[in-house]
Order: structure tokens, then C-alpha cells, then sequence
């Protein structure tokens, strides 16, 4: 790619960008959001056209219009947002991409053994009449990696491949990664992850502000010097650890919560957290993180069991009256979870607010004034509180649930992977955002994978396992193996 | 699209606020207009005679004027009964049993009350909104409560309450003076609503519908109720956890809903019969339900809308009368303004840059 030049309006989102990709290289392309390294790969994949430039392949220049002239070229792209039907099984979704599939499938034979070929490589274990709806989300992703696989793809792009994964899916990835580009081809990886730049990355290109600013090999490049290539200038500062409370009055109780459904539950859950405490959750996603962040929070009906804040029954069912005013809440999937998508920036910014509005809003009704200055502290792009939510890429709408939650006074602050698809700078934002609320006073309770993080910055540490606490640590001094062994599911 | 022209399109519509709204009124109107010569063509008629016969047929005497605007009545507070439940993400087509049972508790008050003068015709209003009102929440408590998929029930309501209705005015409540023509007594003048012109149809109920539109539009855009309806529709869990009601609401917009078609079902027994019978929601709620859509649930835009249905059904009794084509002439007519409006209207959004 040379000289690819992309305007949005005034913003010019790509501004004369250079790439290129050798055989069998593993090219690692970082940037904060919304530095351009997505436009840039849509423009490779045929999503949008360069207002100037060019692509060549092998030496010939080339012109997409759309994604299938893309793959005609061998390119192939695997989202952050899959393109998987969940009510299929993971054959199905590989067949409905399959090139030249009869109208009536047959199973087994030689076809059935290509289709699935590549995906036995990547997940020896999936079955593939499984449906897409029950896997987790790591093996969808390979399932949508053997999708593009499957048109023999030479050239693959993976975006921000491993934001959605557990440490262990995450390391598969990696190996996955590697193996490809030893059969010859080559990958584009979009990422703001350390750990994947230094376990399968040959070069590193670095965008900022639309431009490229670093195009070098990934040997010997450290984590210091990567932060610093991708925010420039900029200083990212690193959030401040909060001093543990120095006394044990419980402000927040939760006793023998039990909730959920078939797809993910939590029961028997005890805690206990005073004033200024920051109580992580540590554990692999998908073991009922989300179920207990939102009965913590109030949101979602319990079973059984009570949430006392300040001693007053606070869960949703069972006798409590859930408080959003006092109690600040950043669910799992902002997108889903977290705002009204139809909605402007301004009411999404103002949701707590307005059942407390008289009948008549008149002067009050949520203003582009109000969430002005929210948007601008906490970075959401773009900052036109007039456009919808929807509108937005799931890192600012992750920032744009931050800003909601953690403006303003809280006596409980609950956060599901508050950082997830940030990158370094924000992430740091909003931990001291986060962090802010315990030294006020409030108790967070913080559900993250990121287990170095966890380590750093909360009090104590509780890992959670197929719904149920396995244990309780002070985080200083906290012994990881114990913790990967709980995380693993092993009692204590 | 071509990008120049999407580009000059985007700019006229910053500028102009209710540029993209004439230009699928106007494109909307333009496509009708050559289907429907196409259809008159097809019937071996003159298109532009034709055409001349519909316009005059509704619009060209104070007779047609007011009969175009005595049927847009019920397809105006259908439109809006099926908009206020669509505020919520709820998609009824129950307007015309809620009409039926508007009509039928409507009917039961003046036959129990109609000898007294003063109460008769509140009652009879009272009980055709309690009527309606109650033929909308049965739905929507099955919807809220048990998650019964709202569509289906104020369908199947629709043939229940029509039955309802058949039943009386065949049965325990029909005029034997009648002849054996299936209808209750006539009503007696007291619980009709004032005519607005001497010698028509046309009552005024019409200001009352109007006042309804206006009024939700205001209450639906000022309000925090409002506010609170698009928040649910868009993300019901989250409205929940900040703590609105989705129970309550379901309820309420289906009650009112449910309401305001009762009383379209009360006004036409009342001022345009003159008595309960059998059939008389005709199209009247399915109309209501498309101009509703038509009008993307925006109460304002239900009027003009409601008011075009309107004259279209008023100049079928037209073309069937002077060009002697049969009735369904206006149904096909219909049918074509819809197509052409949801097809315009889809293809303009196409262009539109995201």
C-alpha cells in the first residue's frame, strides 16, 4: 500500500500511509483508537475506497470496490464483531462461506474433510456440529479465521484479534498466528496488546493520528518503547495506586447471591467490602462474571440472597429497592448492556438523571451543554452529543458508559472489564477514574481478566470459577500460581 | 447514488430541515401517480379522466370534502392507536377489534342509559374507552408479564371482538323493528356529537381526533414519559435498571392506546350509523396500522396522511358511482400509495451517507 489518503470531512483519517507485507510475515499494526489502522485495513479489504494511492499485490497494482474483489486477491479479514450465525452450527457457518457449495450439502466425504481441514488445524477439539451460539468466544474466532482460511486466503487480517479472549485462548492465538505465517502467509494484525506484539509479531507498524509513524522489527522492541511509539509525545499516566482501608466497617454485603440462567450463574456469593476498598474479581470470562456485576449493581433480578449497601437491601427481587443514583455500574458488552443504541450521546449521558425529571422537562431535558464536558474528560469520539450511540466503535462506547458511571458521587462503583478495547492512555484514564471512587469512599468492586492489573491496583483479589468464589487474597504479596490454579476451577 | 448529487442532498438537508421529508413526500407522490396510470391504463380506462373523477370525487365538492374527511376520523385514531404502542417497540394490529369493542361497550351504556339526556352520551364515551382500553391491555399484559408475542394476540382479539359485535346485533340486541336487518335501535340524537356542517356526516369528532394527535405529539416530545419510551424501546434493560417501569408502560400505551380506538369505533357507531351493526370497522383499522408506519409513528405526520387515505376511500364511492368501477378500485389504489410509499422511502434511506 502507498500513499493511501482517506478524508472523513475535515479529519483525514489516513494521510499518505505506506505498508507493505512480505510472505510469511506477521506485521503487527498498533495505534490507539482511532488512529486509522482500521480505515486503513478496510480500504485493503474493499470496504472503502482511498481517496488516493495504491495497492499492489505481487508487484501488480490492484483496485477493490468491494470486500469479494479483496478475496479474490487471496485477502481475508476476521473482525471484532463476527459475521457467525449463532443459531447454525459451526459446519454450517463454515459451509454458508464455503466457495461453490451444492445447494444440498452432503456430510462426510472429501468435500466435508476440506471444509473443515483448516478449522481441525486450528481447533482440534471443536466439534463442528456444535452450535455457534453455545462455543466460547475464542473458538469463534478460529471458526471465523477457517472461514477466511477456507478461500485460501494469503494474505489474512486479524482486527484487535485477541481484546475478546481469555489468557489461554490468547496464547493459542499466538501459536495459531506463528503457524500461519510458516505456511507461507502472511498476516496484518490490528492490536494495542503488548503481549501480542512480542509472542508472534516479525515487524511492528505504528499509526498515529492517521499517519505511520513507525514501520520496524519487533526484535527487541520493549514494552516502554512501544507505549511510547503508539501515544507519540504524550505521556501516558499510569493511574495511582489507591491505599488499602485501614478499617474493616463492611459498606457493602453481599450475602448467599445466587442468580442467573442456563447460559452463565453465580450462587452462594459472599463479600464483603468496607469504604475505600477495591475488591477484584479475577477468573476466566464466561464464568459468571456478568451475572454477578449486574446483581451487585442492581440491575438484573437475583434468585436468592441480598445486596446490603450501607446495610439497606439493594438488589433487584427478593424485598431490595435497587438505588442507580448512589450505585455506579460499567457492565460486559457496553454495546448491549450499556446504552440506549437508538439514543443520542446526550440522554445516554444523562440516563440516571431522567426519572428524576419533572413531567415536564422543558429546561432540563439532557443538553448538549450537560454532556459536552463529559465527552471532552473522557475522550469519547466523536464528541457531537447530538449523534446517536449506536454511531460509535465499541471503545468510545466503552469510554461513553465510563463517563456515565463514574461521574458523580457513588457509594458503589461495579465495573465489568472497564478497559475493554482501550488503549494504554484511556485505560489508565479510567482506572484513575475508577480508583478516584475508592479513595472518596465508595466500595468498587472490579471484574477484570487482566490479572497484572488486578495485582496492581486492587486490594484484595477474589477469583471466580463456575460461579462461586474459590478464594480471597490480599493482592500484595498474592501468590499467582495460587490464583492461575483457582482460576483453573481447582479448589482451595 | 451519485456522490455529487448525495453530497448536494446532505447540504440542502443541513440547511433545510424539512427538506427530506418533501423529497419523499414529492418522489413518493411522483411514483404513485405513474403506477396508478399504469393500473387505470390497465383497465382499459383513461388514466387522466380517471384521475379528474378521483380528485373531484373527494376533493372537488363541500359533499366529497366532507365525506373525505368523515373517513379520515377512524383512520386518523386508529393510526394514532397503533403509533403510541409502536413508542415502545410494540407492533399491535388491534385497532379495529379495539374499535369493535369501543363500539360495543359504547353501545351497551346508551342502550342501559340512553333515556337520560345529560349522562347518556358521557357514559357512552366512558365506556367505549374503557372498551378499547381493555381490548389493548389483555395483550399487553400477556406481552408484559408472559411474554406472548403482542402481534399475534391483538390479531386473533380482532376476529373475537368482530364476533362479539356480530353476536348482539344478531342476537339479544337487535331492533326487531329492523326487519331482520341485523342492528340495534337507532341512537337517539342526544348522544351523537355535534355536526360541524349542516346536512353531512360530518361530526366533530374530527377536532377531538385532531386534539388527541396534537396532544400525544407534545406530551410524547416534551415529556419525560416521552423520554422514557424511547429509552425502554431502545435498550429495555437498561431503562428497567435506571428505573423505569416496562410493566407499567406496556400498560399504559396499550391502554390508551386501546382507548382512542374505542373511540373511534364509538363515534362511528354513534354519529355515522346512528346504531351498532355488523362490519363497521371495515378497513378502518388495517388503514390506521399502515398510515401509522407510513408516518414512521411521528402523531403529526399521521394527519396529512390519514387525510390522503381518507380521500382515497371517500372517491372510491365515486368511481364506482360516475365510472362505474367496482369497489375495490379504491382498495387497489390504496394498496399502490402504500407500495410507493414504503418503496421510496426504503430506496431514499439506501442513499442516504450513514
Amino acid at each position: 500500500m502507498k500513499g493511501i489518503t482517506k478524508r472523513f470531512g475535515e479529519l483525514a483519517a489516513n494521510d499518505q500511509v505506506d505498508l507493505d507485507v512480505g510472505e510469511g510475515e506477521v506485521v503487527a499494526l498498533l495505534g490507539e483508537n482511532g488512529a486509522g489502522k482500521s480505515t486503513l485495513m478496510k480500504i485493503l479489504y474493499g470496504f472503502q475506497s482511498p481517496d488516493s494511492g495504491t495497492i499492489e499485490i505481487e508487484g501488480k497494482p490492484v483496485r477493490f470496490s468491494s470486500p469479494r474483489d479483496a478475496m479474490a486477491a487471496s485477502i481475508g479479514m476476521v473482525f471484532q464483531q463476527f459475521s457467525l450465525i449463532p443459531a447454525l452450527t459451526v459446519r454450517e457457518n463454515l459451509q454458508l462461506a464455503y466457495p461453490d457449495l451444492p445447494m444440498v450439502p452432503a456430510r462426510g466425504g472429501g468435500r466435508d474433510e476440506r471444509l473443515l481441514s483448516h478449522l481441525e488445524r486450528l481447533a482440534p477439539d471443536l466439534d463442528p456440529s456444535a452450535l455457534v451460539a453455545d462455543i466460547p468466544v475464542g473458538q469463534m474466532q478460529l471458526v471465523e479465521l477457517a472461514k477466511v482460511l477456507n478461500l485460501e486466503a494469503l494474505l489474512v487480517i486479524l482486527d484487535e484479534p485477541t481484546s475478546v479472549l481469555t489468557p489461554i485462548e490468547t496464547k493459542g492465538l499466538h501459536e495459531r498466528v506463528r503457524q500461519l505465517a510458516r505456511e507461507g502467509r502472511s498476516v496484518i494484525l490490528i492490536t494495542h496488546k503488548f503481549e501480542d506484539v512480542s509472542s508472534c509479531a516479525d515487524r511492528v507498524a505504528v499509526m498515529r493520528h492517521g499517519k505511520m509513524v513507525e514501520n520496524r522489527t519487533a526484535a527487541g522492541l520493549g514494552a516502554r518503547e512501544l507505549s511510547s511509539l503508539m501515544v507519540g509525545g504524550a505521556k501516558v499516566v499510569p493511574a495511582v495506586r489507591v491505599p488499602p482501608p485501614t478499617r474493616e466497617v463492611p459498606l457493602l454485603e453481599v450475602r448467599g447471591l445466587t442468580a442467573g440462567d442456563v447460559f452463565s450463574s453465580v450462587s452462594g456469593i459472599d463479600l464483603m467490602l468496607a469504604p475505600g476498598e477495591i475488591l477484584g474479581i479475577a477468573g476466566v470470562s464466561g464464568n459468571g462474571q456478568d451475572v454477578l456485576g449486574a446483581c451487585v449493581a442492581g440491575m438484573r433480578e437475583v434468585a436468592s440472597g441480598e445486596v446490603l449497601l450501607e446495610g439497606v437491601a439493594v438488589q433487584r427481587g427478593n424485598g431490595g429497592v435497587p438505588d442507580p443514583t448512589v450505585v455506579g455500574f460499567i457492565p460486559e458488552r457496553p454495546s448491549v448492556n450499556g446504552v440506549a443504541p437508538d439514543l443520542d450521546l446526550s440522554v445516554n449521558l444523562a440516563l440516571k438523571g431522567i426519572p428524576r425529571l419533572p413531567f415536564w422537562m422543558a429546561g432540563r431535558k439532557p443538553s448538549a451543554a450537560e454532556s459536552l464536558p463529559l465527552l471532552e474528560a473522557y475522550d469519547v469520539r466523536p464528541r457531537d452529543p447530538s449523534r446517536r450511540a449506536r454511531d460509535l466503535s465499541g471503545g468510545n462506547l466503552q469510554k461513553l458508559v465510563a463517563a456515565r458511571e463514574l461521574s458523580g458521587a457513588r457509594k458503589l462503583v461495579v465495573a465489568c472489564y472497564p478497559t475493554m478495547g482501550l488503549d494504554l492512555s484511556a485505560t489508565q484514564a479510567v482506572y484513575a477514574r475508577l480508583f478516584a471512587h475508592a479513595q472518596a469512599g465508595a466500595a468498587v468492586l472490579w471484574i477484570s481478566e487482566e490479572l497484572d492489573d488486578l495485582l496492581r491496583f486492587a486490594h484484595r483479589i477474589s477469583v471466580l470459577s463456575h460461579g462461586k468464589i474459590l478464594g480471597t487474597v490480599a493482592a500484595e504479596g498474592a501468590d499467582r500460581n495460587l490464583l492461575g490454579r483457582w482460576m483453573m476451577g481447582a479448589a482451595a | 447514488m451519485i456522490p455529487s448529487l448525495a453530497l448536494r442532498r446532505k447540504t440542502l438537508a443541513a440547511r433545510f430541515p424539512w427538506f427530506e421529508g418533501s423529497l419523499s413526500a414529492l418522489s413518493a407522490s411522483l411514483v404513485f401517480f405513474l403506477a396508478s396510470l399504469i393500473f387505470f391504463a390497465l383497465l382499459g380506462r383513461s388514466p387522466f379522466l380517471l384521475f379528474g373523477e378521483l380528485l373531484s370525487g373527494s376533493l372537488g365538492s363541500t359533499y366529497g370534502i366532507t365525506e373525505t374527511l368523515v373517513k379520515t376520523i377512524p383512520i386518523l385514531l386508529c393510526a394514532l392507536a397503533t403509533a403510541l404502542p409502536a413508542r415502545l417497540g410494540l407492533l399491535t394490529v388491534g385497532a379495529s377489534g379495539q374499535f369493535y369493542m369501543g363500539a360495543w361497550c359504547g353501545t351497551a351504556a346508551v342502550l342501559l342509559f340512553g333515556s337520560s339526556h345529560w349522562a347518556a352520551m358521557p357514559l357512552m364515551l366512558l365506556a367505549a374507552f374503557a372498551g378499547g382500553a381493555f381490548w389493548g391491555l389483555v395483550p399487553g399484559f400477556l406481552r408484559a408479564k408472559l411474554e406472548v408475542n403482542e402481534t399475534l394476540v391483538t390479531l386473533l382479539l380482532n376476529y373475537v371482538a368482530s364476533l362479539l359485535v356480530d353476536w348482539v346485533v344478531y342476537g339479544s340486541w337487535r331492533d326487531t323493528s329492523n326487519l331482520g336487518w341485523p342492528a340495534t335501535i337507532s341512537f337517539p340524537e342526544w348522544v351523537k356529537l355535534p355536526f360541524l356542517v349542516h346536512g353531512s356526516h360530518l361530526h366533530s369528532g374530527l377536532i377531538l381526533a385532531l386534539a388527541i394527535a396534537v396532544a400525544l405529539h407534545v406530551v410524547l416530545s416534551r415529556s419525560r414519559w416521552g423520554l422514557s419510551l424511547r429509552i425502554l424501546k431502545s435498550n429495555r434493560k437498561l431503562g428497567e435498571g435506571v428505573g423505569f417501569s416496562w410493566t407499567g408502560n406496556v400498560a399504559l400505551v396499550m391502554g390508551i392506546g386501546g382507548a382512542i380506538a374505542g373511540l373511534s369505533g364509538i363515534l362511528e357507531t354513534s354519529c355515522i350509523h346512528g346504531r351498532l351493526e355488523s362490519g363497521i370497522a371495515l378497513n378502518f383499522g388495517l388503514t390506521g396500522f399502515l398510515v401509522a408506519w407510513m408516518a414512521g409513528q411521528h402523531m403529526i405526520r399521521i394527519i396529512p396522511l390519514a387525510f390522503v387515505m381518507g380521500a382515497l376511500l371517500s372517491s372510491g364511492d365515486a368511481l364506482q358511482l360516475y365510472a362505474q368501477l367496482p369497489e375495490a378500485t379504491a382498495v387497489v389504489l390504496q394498496s399502490i400509495l402504500f407500495c410507493s410509499v414504503l418503496a421510496t422511502g426504503g430506496f431514499l434511506r439506501r442513499g442516504r451517507t450513514p
